[in-house]
C-alpha cells in the first residue's frame, strides 16, 4: 500500500491556480523527487500535504488515514515532517534544543511531572539528549550542539533543519530544495545524507530540487509540475526523454532539437 | 529577461465621470451601511418594543420618542469612529502596525482646538469672530499640529524599530501613548486650560428643528443641535476629499502601492519613507481634526480621554477590514449606531437594571471580540492566506 | 558560552575577581553584611535609608550572579530576605510593606512574563485576572456575601488558606475562556482584544451593584478579612510584644516571599522543559514550531493559563493585605506597570522579570516621592520648577518613557535571558543514572 496518496490536489489563491489537479503517490522507502520550473506549485504542493494549506479539492491520505484538513502539527505528529526552503530554524536556540523541539511529540511529561521534577520527567529529557546528541552525529553536527543555530554556517544549518525533521521518527520527509545554494562539494555531502537518511534510517524521502544532477542520481520516481499542473511522471529514464519536460525547461523548439 | 524599456505610461487622464465614480462610489457604499444599520437597528428596538409591550403599555411611546435623536446620536458617534479609525487603518494598511498612540493624537487634537478657543477668549475677539471661521480655525490649526505631531512621533519612536519583531513598535507605541497623555497633563495643568479644558465658542444659533413626530396623542419635536450639524457636515467633508486623495491621486498611488509591497514599491521608485510620513501626516490630521469636532461638541477636552474612543475607533478599523480606508469609514458608524441604540436603550428595556451609558463600552469591545473570532477579515476587507 | 576577552569592558575587570573565587565569597558576605548593619542601626525613613535599602536588594542580585556555590547563596539569601529585612521591617514598617509590594509585583511580572517572555502573546490585560482574585476573597470574606444572597454568611476567615487555591483556579479559569477564544489571533490584535477585556473587567466591576449588588460597584469592597495569625501566641509567649498590624506586616512578607520563591521554582522549570521549549519555538517562528507537530493553540493557552493563576493567587494576597479594593486598583495603568517590568528586567528572563518588578516598585513608592520631595524643596529655594509638577504624579509618563527607550536601545531588557550551563549539570547526573539503569539490566 502507498504510504502517501494525494489525490485530485487543486489549491487556488484568489485567481491563481497554484496547484491543479495533481495525484501524487509515494510507495514506502522510495526517494522520490518533484521537480519544474520556478513558479511551478511545487512548493505550495508541499503546504498542501503538509496542512499549512488547505486545499481547495482532493484528498492526501497519509499512513492509512485521510489528513486531508488536519492541521499542521497533527500531520506532523502522524509521522510527516519537513523542511524549509527558506530555512526556518529557531536561530535564539541552541542546536540541540532545536532538535529537541523535533521530539515534541514523543516527550510526555505532564506539567506536574515537570513542576515537581519527577523522575519519568528527568529519565525522559536525558533519553531526548541522548537521542538528539545522536542525530546530531548522524548529521555530523554533533560537535556544535551548543551553538545557536543562527550562528551555524549555511550547510550545517540544513543539516540541523533535517536533524531536527528526523528528531520525530517521521515515516517520510519533505525536503524542500535541500542544496540550493550549496557549492558542489556541499551538494555530494547532502547528496549522501539524503541518501543514508532511507538506507539507514528507512525513511521515506520526497524532494523539491532544482540540482538536476542531484535529481537525476537519487530519485527513484520523480513528478514535474509546470504551471500547478503536473505534466509528466516515471523513472529518472523516462523524464529525461519526455518532451513536455524538456519543453517546460527549455522553451517550445529545444524539444525537437533534443530528440 | 527582456524588459522593454519602451513601455509608454498608458495612464490617460482619467475622465470627470470616472473621478467621480471612484470618489463617490466609496461615499454611496457608506450610505449604504449608514440607512442600512440605523434602519435594522430601529426595526430591533421596535420589535422588541412591542414584545415588551404587553408587560409595559407606554415602553412603544417611550422608545419612539428618542429614536431619532437616537439615530442622530448615532451618526455622529459613528463619523467620530469612522475619522479616526482612518488614522488606525491607513498606518497598518502600510506598516502592519497597530499605532497605539492614535487615540492619543485626537486627544491632543481636542487640547489643540481649546487652546486656540482659549487664545480667542484671552484676546477678547471671540465675539467678533464668525462662527464658521472660528470652526475653520479650530479644525485646521488642529489638524496642522496632530499632523506634525503624528509624524514626528513616527519619526522618533517607530521608524527606528521598522524591521523589530512585531511586538517591539507596539510596545514602543504603548509607551508614545502614555508620554503623549501626561506631557498634555503636564501642559494643561500649568497653564490656564487647566485639567478639563472647556470650549468657550460663539453662539452657533439655535437649534434647527427638523419635522415633528406624532406619537400618540404627543407630538414631539424632532431637532437638530448645531454643534451636531457641524460635526456631520466637517467629517462628510474629510471623508469625500481623503476618498478623493486616495483612490483619484498620484500621491493616493504611491500610498496604495506602498500597502500593497513596501519593497517592490520601493523599487519602482517611491520614496517609501515619504510615504509613510504622509500616511502618519494625514492620519494625525484627520485624528486631530476629529478631536476637534468632539471637544466642539462636547464642550470639554481632559488628557485621558483619547483611549476608550481609540480603541473604539480600531474596533471600527477591524469592523470594517483593517486596512481598508471604506472599511474604517463603515465600521465607524456601524459601530456608532450599535453604540448609541445599546446606550439609549438597555436601561430601557432592562428596567434601568443595566446603565446603557457603562455597557455601551463592553458592548463596543464584545463585538471587538466575536468580530476576532469570527470574521477577522471584518465587513468589507478581504481573507488573507498567511504568507509561508 | 560567548566570552569575548578582548572587548572586557573596565567594570568588568574590575567585578571578575569579586564575582567568582574566594574572594568573592569574602566581598558578598561584607556587602551584605555592611548594607544589614547600615539599616538596623538608621531605620529611619529617609534619603540615606532608600539609598541603603536599594543597596541591600541588589546585594541579592549580585549574589545570584556571581560565581559562588550554591549553598553560600541560600545562606546569604535566608539571612538577609529571611532575616534582617524582617527585623528591620520591625523598627521601621514603610520598608517591609515595601518589600511586601516589591514581592507581590515580583510574582505577578513572572506570571506575566511566561505569557509575554516565553510565549510572546503581548496581554495588556493582565490585572483582569488580578482583579478576579482579588474580588474572589473580598466578596467571599466579608458582609458583601450577603448582598448577594442574604441566606449566604462570609466564610471564616481561615479559608483564606484554601483560597490561594481558589483564586488560582478562577485565575486559570477565567484566562482559559478567555484565552480559547482569542488565542487564534495575531499577535497585535491580541494586545488589543486583552486590553479590552481588561477595560471591561474593570467596567463590570464598577457596575455590578445592580441588579444585584456583587461588587459594590465604585466604592469597592471594604474590611476585607486577613487569615488568622496562627502562630501568634507562641511568639508572644516569647516575650515580644507586638500589635496585630505589625504581625500582618511580617506574616504578608513572608507569605508573598514564600510565593515568590515557589513561582520563581515553578516558572523557571516549565522554563527549562519541553513545554518552555515549545513556547520558545512558537515565538520564534510559528509556521517552523507547528510544523515540529507543536499544538499552537493549547500551548499558548496554557501559557496564558499559568500566567492567569499566577494573578488569580496573587489577587487572594492582595485583596487581603490591602483591606479594600475598588474598581480602579485594577486600571489599565497597572497592566502597564506590570508589562513594564517584564520589559525593563528581559523578557522571557526570570532574573530579569524580578528585577524589572523591583526596580518598578521601589520607582513608584520610594524614589518616585522622594525625588518629588527633593524638587519641593528645590521649589521652596525659589528653583523654577511649576508648581504643579509632582513626579509622583506623571508614572504614566515615566513608564512610557522607559517603554519607548529600552525598545529603542534595548529591547532585550537589563538583565536578559542567559543560556546557563546548570541544566547541563543536571542532565550529566540523569545520564549516569540511566547508564547504571543499563548496567544493571
Amino acid at each position: 500500500m502507498a504510504l502517501l496518496e494525494a489525490t485530485n490536489i487543486t489549491k487556488i489563491f484568489g485567481g491563481l491556480v497554484a496547484v491543479n489537479d495533481v495525484t501524487f503517490t509515494v510507495e514506502p522507502g522510495s526517494i522520490v523527487s518533484v521537480i519544474g520550473p520556478n513558479g511551478a506549485g511545487k512548493t505550495t504542493f508541499f503546504n498542501v500535504l503538509t496542512g499549512i494549506y488547505k486545499p481547495d479539492k482532493g484528498r492526501v491520505v497519509f499512513a492509512g488515514q485521510d489528513i486531508t484538513g488536519w492541521r499542521s502539527d497533527q500531520i506532523a505528529a502522524l509521522g510527516m515532517r519537513r523542511t524549509f526552503q527558506n530555512i526556518r530554524l529557531f536561530g535564539n536556540m541552541t542546536v540541540l534544543e532545536n532538535v529537541l523541539i523535533g521530539m515534541h511529540v514523543h516527550l510526555h511529561a505532564s506539567i506536574w511531572s515537570i513542576i515537581f521534577r519527577g523522575r519519568t520527567m528527568v529519565r525522559e529529557e536525558a533519553k531526548a539528549r541522548n537521542k538528539a546528541l545522536e542525530l546530531l552525529s548522524f548529521v555530523g553536527i554533533a560537535d556544535k550542539r551548543d551553538e545557536l543555530a543562527k550562528n551555524l554556517p549555511y550547510g550545517d544549518q540544513r543539516r540541523l533543519e533535517i536533524a531536527r525533521a528526523m528528531a520525530g521518527d517521521p515515516k517520510i520527509i519533505l525536503l524542500d530544495e535541500p542544496t540550493a545554494g550549496m557549492n558542489p562539494h556541499e551538494t555530494a555531502e547532502a547528496t549522501q545524507l539524503i541518501r543514508r537518511l532511507r538506507d539507514e534510517r528507512g525513511i521515506t524521502v520526497i524532494l523539491i530540487e532544482h540540482d538536476m544532477r542531484l535529481v537525476m542520481s537519487i530519485s527513484e520516481r520523480i513528478s514535474v509540475l509546470d504551471y500547478g499542473s503536473k505534466i509528466a511522471e516515471g523513472d529518472v529514464q523516462a523524464i529525461r526523454t519526455n518532451p513536455r519536460v524538456i519543453e517546460a525547461y527549455l522553451g517550445k523548439g529545444a524539444a525537437g532539437q533534443a530528440a | 529577461m527582456a524588459v522593454d524599456a519602451t513601455v509608454a505610461p498608458t495612464t490617460a487622464r482619467r475622465s470627470l465621470g470616472e473621478v467621480l465614480g471612484v470618489v463617490f462610489g466609496p461615499v454611496g457604499q457608506l450610505l449604504a451601511f449608514i440607512v442600512g444599520s440605523a434602519a435594522s437597528l430601529s426595526l430591533i428596538v421596535v420589535v422588541l418594543a412591542l414584545i415588551l409591550s404587553p408587560a409595559q403599555p407606554d415602553m412603544m411611546q417611550r422608545v419612539l420618542i428618542i429614536l431619532p435623536q437616537v439615530i442622530i446620536d448615532g451618526l455622529v458617534r459613528g463619523f467620530l469612529f469612522a475619522t479616526i479609525a482612518l488614522g488606525y487603518t491607513m498606518v497598518y494598511g502600510v506598516l502592519e502596525f497597530i499605532n497605539f498612540a492614535h487615540g492619543e493624537i485626537f486627544m491632543i487634537g481636542g487640547v489643540v482646538g481649546a487652546t486656540v478657543s482659549f487664545l480667542l477668549v484671552s484676546a477678547g475677539t471671540l465675539e467678533s469672530v464668525p462662527p464658521l471661521v472660528f470652526v475653520l480655525l479650530v479644525i485646521l490649526v488642529a489638524m496642522a499640529f496632530c499632523g506634525i505631531l503624528a509624524v514626528t512621533v513616527e519619526r522618533i519612536a517607530y521608524r527606528p524599530l521598522r524591521n523589530a519583531p512585531r511586538l517591539v513598535p507596539l510596545i514602543s507605541a504603548i509607551g508614545m501613548s502614555l508620554i503623549l497623555q501626561d506631557l498634555a497633563r503636564l501642559v494643561m495643568t500649568s497653564t490656564p486650560l487647566g485639567f478639563n479644558a472647556r470650549y468657550q465658542t460663539p453662539n452657533f444659533g439655535q437649534p434647527i428643528q427638523l419635522f415633528t413626530m406624532e406619537v400618540g396623542e404627543r407630538s414631539v419635536p424632532v431637532i437638530l443641535i448645531p454643534r451636531d450639524l457641524i460635526f456631520i457636515v466637517a467629517a462628510t467633508i474629510m471623508l469625500v476629499v481623503l476618498n478623493y486623495v486616495v483612490n483619484a491621486t498620484k500621491l493616493g498611488k504611491a500610498i496604495r502601492a506602498t500597502a500593497q509591497d513596501m519593497p517592490t514599491a520601493s523599487l519602482m521608485g517611491i520614496d517609501v519613507n515619504r510615504i509613510i510620513a504622509l500616511t502618519f501626516l494625514i492620519g494625525g490630521a484627520l485624528g486631530g481634526a476629529a478631536g476637534a469636532l468632539f471637544g466642539l461638541r462636547i464642550g470639554t477636552v481632559n488628557p485621558y480621554m483619547g483611549l476608550i474612543p481609540g480603541l473604539k475607533a480600531f474596533t471600527a478599523a477591524v469592523l470594517g477590514g483593517i486596512g481598508n480606508i471604506t472599511g474604517a469609514m463603515v465600521g465607524g458608524v456601524v459601530l456608532g449606531f450599535l453604540e448609541a441604540f445599546v446606550a439609549a436603550y438597555l436601561s430601557i428595556f432592562t428596567a434601568g437594571n443595566f446603565s446603557g451609558a457603562a455597557y455601551a463600552d463592553v458592548a463596543a469591545f464584545s463585538i471587538l471580540i466575536l468580530l476576532l473570532i469570527f470574521r477577522p477579515s471584518g465587513l468589507l476587507g478581504e481573507a488573507t492566506t498567511q504568507k509561508v | 558560552m560567548t566570552t569575548s576577552t578582548s572587548s572586557q569592558s573596565l567594570w568588568q575587570r574590575v567585578t571578575a575577581p569579586l564575582s567568582s573565587g574566594p574572594a568573592a565569597y569574602g566581598f558578598l558576605a561584607l556587602y551584605v553584611l555592611a548594607c544589614s548593619v547600615l539599616l538596623l542601626t538608621n531605620p529611619r525613613t529617609e534619603l540615606s535609608t532608600d539609598i541603603v535599602f536599594v543597596l541591600f536588594m541588589l546585594s541579592m542580585l549580585v549574589a545570584y550572579r556571581s560565581r559562588v556555590a550554591g549553598w553560600f547563596k541560600v545562606v546569604l539569601g535566608v539571612v538577609a530576605l529571611g532575616v534582617v529585612l524582617p527585623y528591620f521591617g520591625t523598627l521601621n514598617p514603610f520598608y517591609i510593606d515595601v518589600a511586601t509590594q516589591a514581592g507581590i509585583f515580583t510574582a505577578l511580572a513572572l506570571g506575566l512574563n511566561v505569557v509575554v517572555g516565553f510565549a510572546g502573546l503581548l496581554d495588556l490585560g493582565y490585572v483582569a485576572f488580578f482583579a478576579v482574585g482579588a474580588y474572589a476573597w473580598g466578596i467571599f470574606s466579608t458582609p458583601q456575601i450577603s448582598e448577594i444572597n442574604p441566606a449566604w454568611g462570609p466564610v471564616d476567615p481561615v479559608m483564606f488558606y484554601p483560597f490561594l487555591i481558589i483564586g488560582l483556579i478562577l485565575g486559570l479559569i477565567t484566562g482559559v475562556l478567555l484565552g480559547l477564544p482569542v488565542l487564534r489571533l495575531r499577535g497585535d490584535y491580541l494586545a488589543i482584544v486583552t486590553l479590552g477585556f481588561g477595560e471591561v473587567i474593570r467596567v463590570v466591576a464598577n457596575n455590578l451593584d445592580r441588579p444585584i449588588n456583587i461588587t459594590n460597584g465604585s466604592q469597592g469592597i471594604r474590611a476585607i478579612e486577613r487569615p488568622p495569625l496562627i502562630i501568634v501566641d507562641q511568639i508572644r509567649n516569647l516575650g515580644i510584644v507586638a500589635d496585630d498590624n505589625r504581625l500582618y506586616q511580617l506574616f504578608f512578607y513572608y507569605l508573598v516571599l514564600i510565593i515568590v520563591l515557589l513561582t520563581v521554582i515553578v516558572v523557571a522549570r516549565l522554563k527549562h522543559s519541553r513545554i518552555g521549549r515549545a513556547w520558545e519555538a512558537i515565538r520564534e517562528d510559528e509556521v517552523a514550531a507547528v510544523a515540529q507537530g507543536i499544538p499552537r493553540v493549547r500551548m499558548k493557552l496554557m501559557a496564558f493559563a499559568i500566567g492567569a493563576s499566577f494573578a488569580g493567587v496573587m489577587g487572594v494576597v492582595f485583596a487581603s493585605k490591602q483591606l479594600f479594593i475598588n474598581p480602579p486598583t485594577f486600571d489599565l495603568l497597572r497592566s502597564i506597570n506590570i508589562l513594564a517590568m517584564v520589559i525593563l528586567g528581559g523578557m522571557g528572563s526570570i532574573p530579569g522579570a524580578m528585577l524589572g518588578a523591583i526596580i518598578v516598585t521601589m520607582l513608584d513608592l520610594q524614589i518616585l516621592p522622594r525625588i518629588a520631595a527633593v524638587l519641593r524643596e528645590a521649589q521652596a529655594a525659589g528653583a523654577p520648577i511649576p508648581r504643579q509638577f509632582d513626579p509622583t504624579q506623571y508614572q504614566r509618563l515615566l513608564f512610557g518613557l522607559l517603554l519607548v527607550v529600552m525598545m529603542i536601545f534595548r529591547p532585550e531588557g537589563l538583565w536578559p535571558d542567559e543560556r546557563r550551563r546548570e541544566e547541563q549539570h543536571e542532565v550529566e547526573i540523569a545520564d549516569e543514572e540511566l547508564e547504571a539503569d543499563k548496567a544493571a539490566k
